[in-house]
Parts: C-alpha cells; structure tokens; sequence
C-alpha cells in the first residue's frame, strides 16, 4: 500500500522542517561562542590591531600626529642608535634560544630518559625538578640577583670558602657572562616544564618495541638514536616551538636582574627589554609611541613566522618518518 | 529545555552588550572630560568629602605624607586625599595609561623639566599659574615645571643638590682633609685605600648613578654656569676638550670605586658607606635621609661640586625634583586646586623639609636640618644645573641617558672617552637646537 501524494508531501515537508530546526539549533551553538569571541576580539585582536595602527602615525608625546606611512619602521632599521640597539636584540634573542635549547631541552631530555628508567623515587625527582616552576620569574630574578651579588652573594661567598676564589667574578656585572648568566637562570627555572612535557612524550611509547629492538640485538644508543628520538619527535616539537617564542619573548627575567637597561652597557638587552624602553622609558616620550609601536609589530612578525617556519618543518619531518 | 537554552542565550548575549556599552560609554565620558576645559568645582554636600588621589614615585615618603595630608585634612574636612606611591622605575607606565585613560588620578607627580613639559603639551594637564602662592616661587624652579607655552603646570616640589657625602670620621682617623679639588680628590683616594678603605662608595648597575657623580666631579674640568651657558649657546658642545677631560676623570676615578662597582645597585653602595666601609659616596641630597633612617649615628657631611683649583669656585648641582601638578581629567578641579595652595604654602614647605631632611622650593622656608642648612648656604654661595637632568633631558633616547650609558659602555671596555664624548654628541644633534 502506497501513501498518498499529498500525505508523502507533508511529510517531506515537515522532514525538512525538521532538518531546518535541527539545523538553527547547529547555528545556535555556534551563537553561544559569542561572549568569548567578542572578549577575545576586545582583549587579543584589538590590541594588536592598535599596535599596527599606532605604528603608522608620528607621535608627539602622547599626542598622535600625521600619518607617516612606514616611516617608524624605515627609522627603526635605519637610523642610529635604533639600528645598533635592534640588532644587538636580535642576535641577544638567538643567543638566547641557542642557549636554552643547549641548557634546558638538552638536559630536560636527558633528565626525561632518567625519569623513565626503572628507578627509584621518580615522583620525588619530578616533584624537585618542578618546584622552580612555582616560583614566580620575578621572585627567581629577584633571588638570583642576591645569589650573583659580587659583593655578599652566596655564589662568589661559595667559590671562596672552597678555595676557587680565582672563579668568582661578577656574574652579571660583566658584559662577558652576563647573558649566559641569565640563560642558565632561565634554563633552571624552565627545566621542570621540559622535564614534564619530554617525560609525557617518552611514556607514549610502546615499551613492545624497545623489547623487539632489544630481541634483533640494537644497542642502547641505536635505540635512543632511532626509536626513541623520532618517536618523542612531537614533544622536541613542542618544546623547541615553546623555547623559541620563549627566547624571542623573553623580558621579566631580564628586567628583574637587569632593569630596563639591561646592562651592562645593554649586554643583557633582547628586543622586549628594547621595546619596553622605547614604548614605556618615559612618560610622554617624544616619538616613542610610534617607534615601540613598530617594533611590537615587527616582534609579532618574526616571532609568528619563524613559528610557522618551525611547525612546518617539523610536520614534514613527522609526516616523513 | 530548548526555551530554557534561548532564554540564556539572550540573558548572556544581553549581558555582554550591556557590558560592552557601558565600557564604551565609560570611555567615551573619559575622552571627553580629557580633551575639554574642566567643569566648574562643585562643592560636595556635607557628610560627602571629595576624594583627590596623588601619585607619587616616592614610596619611602609614606610616612611623611600621611602626616603632611592629615595637617592638609584638618583644614579642610570636605576633601579627602589618597596618597597613591609606585616604585619610580614603573611610575612612568602607570602614569602614562592613567593619564591615557583618563581615570585614576588627580594629583599627579611630575618629572621635571622635559618631563613636565612633554605631558602638559600633550594637554594632560591643569595650569595653575593662578594657585595662591605659585607665583611666589623662585622663577628658576618654576621653569622645572612649564609647558611649552610658558604656563606652569606643577608646584616645584624640592631641590635636590648632587653631593659627595663623605663620613667625618672615616677622614678624622686618617689625618685626611676632604677634597675640594680633583688633585685632591685623587690623593685623598689613594691615601684611603692605602688603608684598605674603599674611598668611593660608587654604584654603577644603574647607569644614572654615573651621570650623577659626573656632575659634581666635572665641575673640576669645565667650571660650572659659565661653561653650561656656552654649551646652550652651541659655543662648545660635548667633544669639547674640557667636557672630555670630564669623562676622562670619571674613567681615572674607576680604580677607587668598589670592586666590581658596575654590578653593584646602590642600595650595596650605601651599605659599604654607612658602615663605614667606604669614605665616600656621592648621589642626590635624597640620601641623606637614607643614611639618618639607616645609620643614625654615622658622622656624615656634604661636599659640592669639585673646584677647578685651589680655592676657585666650588658650585652645588641643583636641580628641582619633580612637582604636583592636576591631571586635566580630574572631576574636581576646584579642589585639586586647594590642595595645591596647600602644597605651595610655606607651611607645607617648612613641614617637608624638617620631616624628609630636603631642600623645599618654597621661598621663605628655613632647614631645621644642619646639612640641609649648608647645602642651601653652599647654594646662595654658587650654583649650578645638573646638566644633563636640566638642559639634556630630551630625545629618543634622551640624551642624559645615552650619555650615562655610554659612561658604563666605557668602565667595561666598551667605549673610549672619545666615544663617549661622541655618542653624546650625535644624540644631542638630533634635536637639541643651541639658544641664539
């Protein structure tokens, strides 16, 4: 028995009706993101939309001016002392990447391995390898500028209740160890996360595989080499697109040791630290607005295009293995 | 259960638009009261005493403060005033978002000189040429506080002098004169730390620290007014031999500051002074209360700047350190204006400068103070500017900065006194225009 044409319409036409609220109630969902979109827009794209803008304009003191085009940026790059000041950020900021990935990714990911193994007490050691990650960046800064003081800290105090006096030194009065001083500072305070991120990583793999490895006679080393590293491939990823932006971020550590000047005689300066300056060293620094406005937009740049650069690189070597 | 989801949605999409629209309109009024003329004083209605709040970057005034507001309170019970202090590394920030937005503050501390001037042309301010006892302030600490149009925007708060403290007994022990000269000044050093007695007390972790102890040494190198006269005249400039030989004292000084002075703070400073274990130290006369509130005892007195030879002139390095002014934006002008009648009295100047051991800019108000008294004879005696602070003030960087920073360039080996000289040079070039 068939239904009739007029029954099977209605009944289509209320199926679609049917698909259509169905539908409304998909798109209604989609509304519920609202708030957060508009929070998100007032307090993330704004921001930065403004800091484009900004660099755009003169500025004099806290009054905008004309428009000027690239103007802020041509100075930026061209005109000393900006051009002096922004480079040496610049090569600061991969120094400072360099040094963490040596110092923090390098022994994190050993600590990891350490942590994996079979021993004893491996809640304790994450548990003390984390704690610095507790502290604030400005308490750190704020402690280790007593440890390095040269006159009463506890490292040079140290070095010579032990008889290594000829090692004491201002750790970050001179433009020779400053830097590093404060990578090694970095590292300490940032190892805990690695040490976390890398361990997760390593326990994602299947241990099956090390005990087939094991049975065709690889060695520990051509384990570590072959397996274990590629396959903790996507946490060196995180990590190492973490410790860049990190690198390229970096400025309360700096700030708390160093001030803004980040001395001695800029020794310690990186493009926030710059930035900081530029945008915020006076109230109502003639040109500054403009100027620190550029450089927060060249920041943005570099810092999102290397990180893409780096997300790609690493999927193709993901996706290749 | 559908209803009930619609009517959240709304009751949260009515939230945010209501939220939204008040900032908006927040903002709006802000922009508003910023950019036009303030609205006549309302006196508030009895039971209702209006709230003024000051910022300050002086946290380590508090104390005086409260006693200084309370006295101000009692006079006037309608109007409250909210001492609001920031550390002076992040007062610059905070000021400039507040005045930005247009909310927060009414009373407003003032870097002087460039400082006051580039805030009061940005319009950020009220002039108060016609506040009762304004214009009853020496001209020359009034100018610490105009705008470009010549209107005074901010009651000089204190003159601050750059002095070499020097400890009475440390010298005493030693059978030592204190220096007036710089061939003195280099045997005095060697005399103390034959003694192993740090003979300067010198910081250089902050770079301002050098610009400071340049002003009261260089004096030995290039006089004081007479010379500061035919730089603003574009006469000489700073690769001029005697501002160089300046910098070249600064370096020959070096030996006789503290072990690894560039990474010291100066609160280390201090401390390897007021225990007696450097003879010297030099900074703003800020610091004499320091030293009273640390080390009551310590027998300390003061030295201007360095005579050029025996017996020549001996100039204290002044400046005025910083003003209150009234944020534009304020809702209560009238009584922002009292309140600075208030801080322009002798009464408050005389209350200052007994309670906080300073120099008040007010005329008329006499130092209880023994060290406070010298400095102002010093000062009727011969005076001169903080160069740098005073008349190099401006530029991005400021100049004063480059230079300072150039001197710590040149204690780690960085720079040469050619080139720091030089470095100078080229950021005053930028905008600095010689008086004709």
């Amino acid at each position: 028995m068939s239904m009739p044409v007029t029954d099977k319409t209605a009944a289509a036409k209320k199926e679609s009706a049917k698909v259509r609220r169905g539908n409304w109630k998909k798109h209604l969902v989609h509304l519920f993101l609202l708030p957060a979109l508009l929070f998100y827009i007032w307090f993330q794209i704004y921001p930065i939309f403004s800091a484009f803008l900004n660099s755009f304009f003169a500025w004099d003191g806290l009054k905008r001016g004309a428009f000027i085009g690239l103007e802020n940026f041509v100075r930026l790059f061209t005109e000393s002392p900006f051009q002096e000041t922004f480079f040496r950020g610049l090569a600061h900021n991969v120094i400072f990447f360099i040094g963490i990935v040596l110092t923090k990714l390098v022994v994190a990911f050993v600590l990891a391995l350490f942590i994996n193994s079979k021993i004893r007490g491996k809640e304790f050691f994450k548990m003390v390898i984390f704690m610095p990650k507790l502290l604030s960046v400005i308490v750190v800064g704020f402690l280790f500028s007593l440890i390095l003081n040269p006159t009463y800290g506890a490292l040079n105090t140290f070095l010579k209740f032990i008889g290594l006096e000829e090692l004491a030194r201002p750790w970050l009065g001179s433009p020779d160890t400053a830097l590093y001083t404060i990578i090694l500072v970095n590292s300490w305070y940032g190892l805990g996360f690695a040490v976390l991120i890398f361990l997760a990583g390593l326990q994602a793999i299947p241990s099956e595989i090390y005990d087939a490895a094991k049975i065709d006679g690889a060695s520990g080393l051509t384990m570590l080499w072959r397996m274990t590293v590629p396959l903790a491939m996507p946490s060196i990823m995180v990590m190492t697109i973490l410790s860049f932006i990190g690198a390229f971020e970096t400025f309360e550590l700096i700030f708390a040791m160093q001030g803004s000047q980040a001395g001695p005689y800029y020794s310690t300066d990186v493009l926030a630290t710059y930035f900081y300056r530029l945008a915020f060293g006076s109230v109502a620094g003639g040109e500054s607005i403009g100027l620190g406005s550029a450089l927060a937009v060249v920041l943005f740049l570099m810092i999102s295009s290397a990180t893409a650069i780096l997300l790609f690189f690493f999927r193709r070597k993901e996706y290749e293995q | 259960m559908r209803r009930v989801g619609v009517w959240l949605f709304c009751a949260i999409l009515m939230l945010v638009v209501s939220a939204c629209s008040s900032s908006s309109t927040t903002s709006t009024t802000g922009e508003q009261t910023t950019g036009a003329a303030p609205s006549p004083a309302v006196e508030p209605a009895k039971g209702e005493p209006v709230e003024l709040v000051m910022y300050s970057w002086r946290p380590e005034d508090k104390d005086a403060y409260t006693k200084f507001i309370a006295e101000f309170e009692k006079q006037h019970t309608n109007i409250k005033v909210k001492f609001k202090p920031f550390k002076s590394t992040e007062y610059n920030t905070i000021l400039s978002n507040s005045l930005t937005a247009g909310t927060g503050v009414d009373i407003v501390q003032l870097r002087p000189y460039s400082g006051t001037t580039s805030i009061a042309d940005a319009g950020y301010l009220l002039p108060i040429d016609d506040v009762k006892g304004v214009q009853e302030i020496p001209k020359a600490y009034l100018d610490a506080a105009r705008g470009s149009d010549q209107k005074v925007y901010g009651v000089p708060l204190s003159i601050n002098s750059a002095v070499i403290f020097y400890n009475k007994k440390v010298f005493e022990d030693n059978g030592l004169q204190p220096p007036q000269t710089w061939d003195e000044l280099i045997h005095v050093s060697q005399a103390l730390q034959a003694k192993g007695i740090v003979p300067i007390a010198q910081a250089g972790k902050a770079a301002y620290l050098l610009s400071i102890a340049h002003s009261v040494i260089g004096t030995s190198s290039y006089g004081g007014n007479e010379y500061v006269d035919k730089l603003l005249t574009g006469e000489v400039n700073f690769n001029d031999p005697a501002f160089k030989e300046s910098i070249q004292h600064m370096q020959e000084l070096a030996p006789f500051f503290p072990p690894d002075f560039i990474g010291i703070d100066d609160k280390d400073a201090q401390a390897l002074f007021y225990t007696g274990k450097a003879a010297m130290y030099i900074n703003g006369s800020y610091r004499l209360e320091t030293f009273e509130k640390q080390s009551p005892d310590l027998p300390i007195d003061i030295l201007p700047g360095l005579a050029k030879e025996k017996g020549g002139d001996t100039p204290m390095i002044n400046w005025v350190d910083g003003s209150y002014g009234i944020a534009k934006a304020t809702k209560h002008p009238e009584e922002a204006k009292i309140f600075m009648e208030f801080l322009a009295s002798k009464e408050f100047g005389q209350m200052f400068s007994d309670d906080l051991s300073r120099l008040s800019a007010i005329a008329g108000v006499t130092p209880k103070h023994p060290l406070v008294q010298k400095m102002t004879q010093l000062s009727e005696r011969s005076m001169a500017p903080y160069l740098m602070l005073v008349h190099f003030g401006e530029g991005t960087p400021t100049t004063k900065t480059t230079f300072e920073d150039s001197l710590q360039g040149m204690y780690i080996g960085k720079l040469t006194v050619n080139k720091v000289a030089e470095d100078t040079q080229a950021s005053a070039d930028k905008w600095f225009k010689p008086k004709k």
